[in-house]
């Protein structure tokens, strides 16, 4: 495989390179650590949506007199094998199907906040000064709103379910995507090309969404997939602080917080889901890291030219 | 540019009114506190005193414009749990996490800055594996636990620090290091995102066609361009930090703004929860100020 | 960068060392689990504030003792004078921390104060409510004190009542709390901590312990951490898991008993059978040793083994989930709609491991084929479900709850609990109601056979509610320290009891 390449472009011009997803997927293969992370999020994205379906059962059957088992005891059923909870319930059946939940609430909160803030930010930086000024205060209203009041309100008012929680995750995460989108359109928009395509008489949807967007996204991609990691953590605290998802739901954030009074005596309750939030945020990150590469013309060669440096 | 700051100032004003306004009737949707400072079997006679004593029987309206015209003279009335004027616990527990989140965001700054442009360099390189490793894990381990191995650790097992309170020096060390790994390893992924890009921009490759050999001179005009989204994301962990680091607080004994907050909201003690959002509020809006004007100083062709 | 990091642990050692010497071999740090609101010696029921100025600030007139019953305190003998009133006849000689002494009039202001309505003091409502008291000062230092309804127990609920000097304001707390008792209150530095230093005038014997600090830590491996890194001397509350290192750990019966209290109104609560499948579905014994500590005992009625009228006789329900079907599917047959959704609501935060004490009854119930969910709430909304007046909208609902009563008699529970008028009562048998105001006016063994003989009517007869356990606290204390927490540690502290190895 590495032979086929010394380097230069053309190279490429056979005829799967033509075919954009033969040409993506050998720049996954050529990136090992995106690829393990690509596999990765499939396994937990798998889980999720048929996790609970097989498991539920498995999951919820407590047992008080086996609580907190120990992990790696093999000569138990492969539910057990990363140990049982405070209730006796096995803890690999339970993070399998709290992915559900945990990915829902997850992609949900940083999808609508990502969405409507960058809209919001899209526009505050390329229309008129007042809809801006408006746009920003606003902003700042939310930005100095405190999240846990924002979450006792929402929470209390209509109910701690999964879909709420959401909502009140989202409100909160929206400043940071405004504000970001609208600080880079400040400074795009005063750029040659920008400048030159407004001359040629372009509309102002074409220039924000052609031209504009295009230089911001990266950018936000990049908080985006760190902010999956703020959201599944926020989650947890507001379980630690005891206002988050109600039992018998579960998220991994409820599993580390329930998990935590017993950190000096059974680690593995917190530890296990800890490690999934820790290793879905690391995988979505290092492959948003390739996707920024991918999809940049100016740093392709870091993927296309494995024969130089494996990568 | 005084123009720019009266505008501002006059539009943030509004903004802070609907702020107050909000956190108002939102926090009165949560209940009537009556029942939670009064004995279980207290009669309704005790009960209607006590909202008479702290203005509940009013309309919410009425509430509200009694509320306003006390703001205006500095009154931010008493606190319902601690009987005694809400803006002196709000400012004791603001010194505090002023402190605490100038120290960490401080340091986050630092080091995030000085890391991420490092593994920006040498994309893929072992220093680049590495940084994003340990910055990204940081950014995604729960706080909580890491507070609580750090003290059987440090404290118990070791004995170097305090398990937690105030006083000493070295009663910040454990708090500090607890709060700064989550914005550190946040930033860092963000500086060295945008340090990538910048270093891969036209006018960079032009200086280094020029013969620009000196590194420093890149790396300062790769930087300058590359901090745009980076502010904008230390200002919003900055608002995080503002507000409170609620569960370091709870765990540390901090006498912070934050765990205040939670615990007046979930007590009811409305008079506090607003003096303490006046306060927080007042301090993120400068902070947005501040930053909206080092976007020009960054870039002078930002203007407003 | 190197010599930078050098300085600094330097320096972080440096004062490692000084933190963690004791200033002094004779004063100590207690660590409690949440700040005080406020330092009000008519609050001192409230267990944070108690553990602070029960009997260390404030004292009583009476003083109840947990091995020997009633002893004087104040008060050095009293008397039954009938009719409801009692005389006291107070100790002389004794002293406020501002050097005023102290005689009858205190003590009738203590009375006045503790029932005003301007202050709501926890006290008042907690020992009097619904009871008129009036004082009549006989001379400095005798008083006769009448209680209408008269209350055969008055000497009981003095041993409740903290004396505050006669200038004590009634309509406002005091943030210097002043008493006559062996510790003085020094500072309070809010957010941070308390001190506390020996009244060089206590009437009494000096205590050993000569200061004492309170810190206040909301995490329970913080305050069990705190211990054993000497940082602190005693943690009066940790949680079951933290209780790790059996030199250092005590457990103690901390007079909480914890159970569900059943709505009687709602369907299909409001059917016995029902009732009793709620008490055979649970598995108590499973509980003990693993999700509770061990040392827990199961319970028949909400007061502790050490109230008067204790019913030894009454067996808790046994595990049958089999005969609870079986009683699910008779109340269907006849109509009850057994389907309807149960709600179980319990308050967050309430006991260390009371979220999987929740969930794993909920587990049991839904086993046996109960429609319940599960709801924790904060004690805001917690308090608005359990005591009255009731939302009218609720549907059928469990509540958990404590019940913390360390006080010796039944008095302090049943009316709060068990009469219609109760605050907290989920039921309304006028039976239960005769029965209530029988006992509380009588006396002696009449007195515990009413009593017990009530709490078998409700656990047998009615099936109340679903009694669970009497509940076990740890405390963490320094070895250096000779000091054994007991049942009243969950509600005072006394340093002079406090001394070293």
């Amino acid at each position: 495989m590495e032979n086929t390449q010394n380097g230069q472009p053309s190279v490429h011009d056979g005829p799967e390179t033509h075919n954009p997803y033969m040409q993506t997927l050998r720049m996954l293969w050529n990136d090992k650590w995106a690829f393990i992370s690509v596999t990765f999020l499939l396994i937990v994205l798998a889980c999720a949506v048929i996790g609970p379906f097989f498991l539920d059962d498995l999951a919820t059957k407590q047992n008080l007199r086996g609580r907190n088992a120990p992990p790696f005891d093999f000569s138990t059923s492969w539910s057990f094998w990363l140990g049982g909870d405070a209730l006796g319930r096995p803890l690999l059946a339970r993070i399998i199907v709290a992915a559900q939940n945990t990915i829902f609430v997850a992609a949900g909160a940083v999808f609508f906040s990502m969405i409507i803030g960058t809209s919001l930010g899209l526009i505050a930086g390329y229309t008129s000064k007042t809809l801006s000024q408006v746009i920003m205060r606003l902003a700042d209203v939310i930005m100095a709103f405190p999240s846990l009041l924002l979450a006792v309100i929402v929470l209390f008012m209509l109910d701690s379910s999964v879909f709420n929680l959401v909502i009140v995750l989202a409100i909160t995460r929206i400043p940071v995507y405004l504000r970001t989108a609208r600080a880079e359109t400040l400074e795009v928009r005063e750029r040659m090309f920008v400048q030159a395509a407004k001359v040629m008489g372009a509309s102002t949807p074409r220039i924000i969404f052609r031209h504009i967007l295009p230089v911001v996204f990266p950018t936000l991609i990049t908080i985006a997939t760190l902010d999956f990691a703020f959201v599944m953590l926020a989650e947890s605290a507001l379980s630690f602080l005891g206002i988050g998802i109600q039992p018998p739901e579960i998220t991994w954030g409820l599993m580390v917080a329930q998990g935590r009074p017993y950190l000096t005596t059974a680690w593995w309750l917190s530890f296990w889901p800890g490690l999934a939030i820790i290793l879905t945020t690391m995988s979505l990150n290092l492959v948003s890291n390739w996707m920024r590469s991918a999809l940049d013309p100016a740093q392709r060669w870091r993927l296309e030219n494995v024969g130089k440096k494996s990568g | 540019m005084l123009n720019f700051l009266g505008k501002r100032a006059v539009a943030s004003g509004i903004s802070f009114v609907g702020l107050v306004l909000l956190v108002f009737f939102l926090s009165r949707l949560t209940g009537d506190p009556t029942s939670l400072y009064l004995p279980l079997d207290a009669s309704d006679e005790i009960k209607n005193q006590f909202r008479e004593i702290h203005g509940l029987n009013d309309p919410l309206v009425v509430q509200f414009f009694n509320y306003m015209g006390d703001l205006i003279r500095f009154d931010f009335g008493d606190s319902i749990r601690r009987s005694e004027p809400a803006i002196d616990i709000v400012l004791r527990g603001f010194g505090w996490t002023l402190q605490l989140a100038a120290i960490t965001l401080s340091l986050v700054i630092f080091f995030s800055i000085v890391l991420g442009s490092l593994a920006a360099f040498h994309v893929g390189g072992a220093f680049d594996r590495i940084a994003t490793f340990f910055s990204l894990v940081g950014a995604s381990a729960p706080d909580f636990w890491v507070a609580i191995v750090a003290i059987v650790v440090f404290s118990v097992t070791l004995g170097w620090v305090p398990t937690s309170g105030t006083g000493s020096f070295a009663h910040w060390i454990l708090p500090v290091a607890v709060l700064f790994i989550r914005p550190f390893g946040l930033i860092v992924q963000i500086v060295r995102g945008s340090m990538i890009t910048a270093l891969s921009s036209a006018y960079v490759k032009t200086a280094r066609a020029k013969g620009i050999k000196n590194r420093s001179i890149i790396f300062v005009h790769a930087l300058r361009n590359a901090l745009l989204p980076v502010i904008t994301v230390i200002g919003d962990q900055a608002a995080a930090l503002l507000n409170g680091a609620v569960v370091i607080e709870t765990i540390f004994g901090f006498p912070g703004v934050g765990k205040l907050m939670i615990d007046s909201i979930l007590q009811r003690d409305f008079a506090v929860v607003m003096a303490a959002i006046v306060v927080t509020a007042l301090a993120i809006f400068l902070m947005n100020l501040v930053i909206d004007i080092l976007y020009s100083i960054l870039d002078p062709r930002i203007r407003y | 960068m190197f010599r930078k990091s050098r300085l600094f642990m330097a320096t972080a050692i440096a004062s490692t060392v000084a933190f963690s010497a004791h200033a002094q071999d004779n004063s100590v740090t207690i660590v409690l689990s949440e700040e005080l609101e406020f330092v009000e010696p008519c609050m001192a029921t409230k267990s944070n504030v108690g553990r602070v100025l029960f009997q260390n600030i404030s004292e009583t007139v009476t003083e109840m003792d947990p091995e020997t019953g009633l002893q004087p305190r104040l008060a050095q003998s009293w008397e039954d004078m009938g009719d409801g009133t009692w005389r006291f006849h107070l100790r002389e000689g004794v002293n406020f921390s501002d050097g005023t002494a102290m005689d009858a009039d205190d003590i009738a202001h203590s009375l006045v104060r503790v029932k005003s309505p301007d202050i709501a003091c926890e006290i008042g409502a907690k020992v009097f409510g619904g009871i008129e008291i009036t004082s009549n000062i006989i001379d400095a230092h005798t008083i006769d004190i009448t209680a209408d309804p008269a209350q055969p127990i008055l000497p009981l609920l003095m041993s409740l009542v903290t004396v505050t000097p006669q200038d004590a304001p009634l309509d406002s707390f005091v943030d210097h709390p002043i008493g006559t008792g062996p510790y003085t209150f020094d500072e309070y530095e809010r957010g941070q901590f308390i001190t506390l230093s020996a009244n060089p005038n206590y009437w009494g014997d000096q205590p050993t312990v000569q200061s004492a600090t309170y810190v206040f830590r909301a995490d329970s491996a913080v305050r069990a951490a705190m211990v054993a890194a000497g940082e602190a001397d005693i943690a009066p509350s940790i949680a079951l898991q933290d209780a790790t290192d059996p030199a250092m750990d005590f457990s103690y019966p901390n007079s909480e008993t914890m159970f569900l209290s059943i709505g009687h109104a709602q369907a299909p609560l409001n059917d016995r059978r029902v009732r009793e499948a709620l008490n055979l579905a649970i598995d108590r014994e499973a509980f003990i040793g693993t999700v509770l500590a061990n040392g827990t005992l199961l319970a028949t009625a909400i007061t502790p083994p050490s109230t008067v009228g204790y019913n030894a006789n009454l067996k808790p329900y046994a595990f049958d989930p089999d005969r609870a079907r079986e009683l699910l599917e008779e109340a269907r047959a006849d109509g009850v709609p057994v389907d309807a959704e149960i709600t179980l609501l319990g308050r967050s935060n309430n006991f260390g491991n009371v979220l999987e004490t929740m969930e794993a009854m909920l587990a049991m119930y839904q086993d046996v084929g109960f429609n319940m969910k599960l709801e924790m709430v904060e004690v805001a909304e917690w308090l608005e479900r359990y005591a009255k007046p009731l939302p009218e909208d609720r549907g059928p609902t469990l509540i958990q709850a404590l019940h913390d009563n360390a006080n010796g008699d039944p008095v302090f529970s049943m009316y709060f609990k068990y009469h219609s008028n109760g605050q907290t009562s989920g039921l309304a048998y006028p039976e239960v109601d005769a029965m209530i105001e029988e006992a509380t006016i009588t006396t002696g063994d009449e007195r515990t056979a009413k009593w017990s003989e009530l709490f078998a009517f409700l656990h047998d007869e009615i099936i109340a509610d679903v009694m669970l356990f009497h509940m076990v606290g740890f405390s963490r204390v320094n070895e250096r320290l000779d000091f054994i927490p007991t049942i009243r540690t969950n509600s005072e502290l006394q340093l002079s009891q406090i001394q070293f190895k």
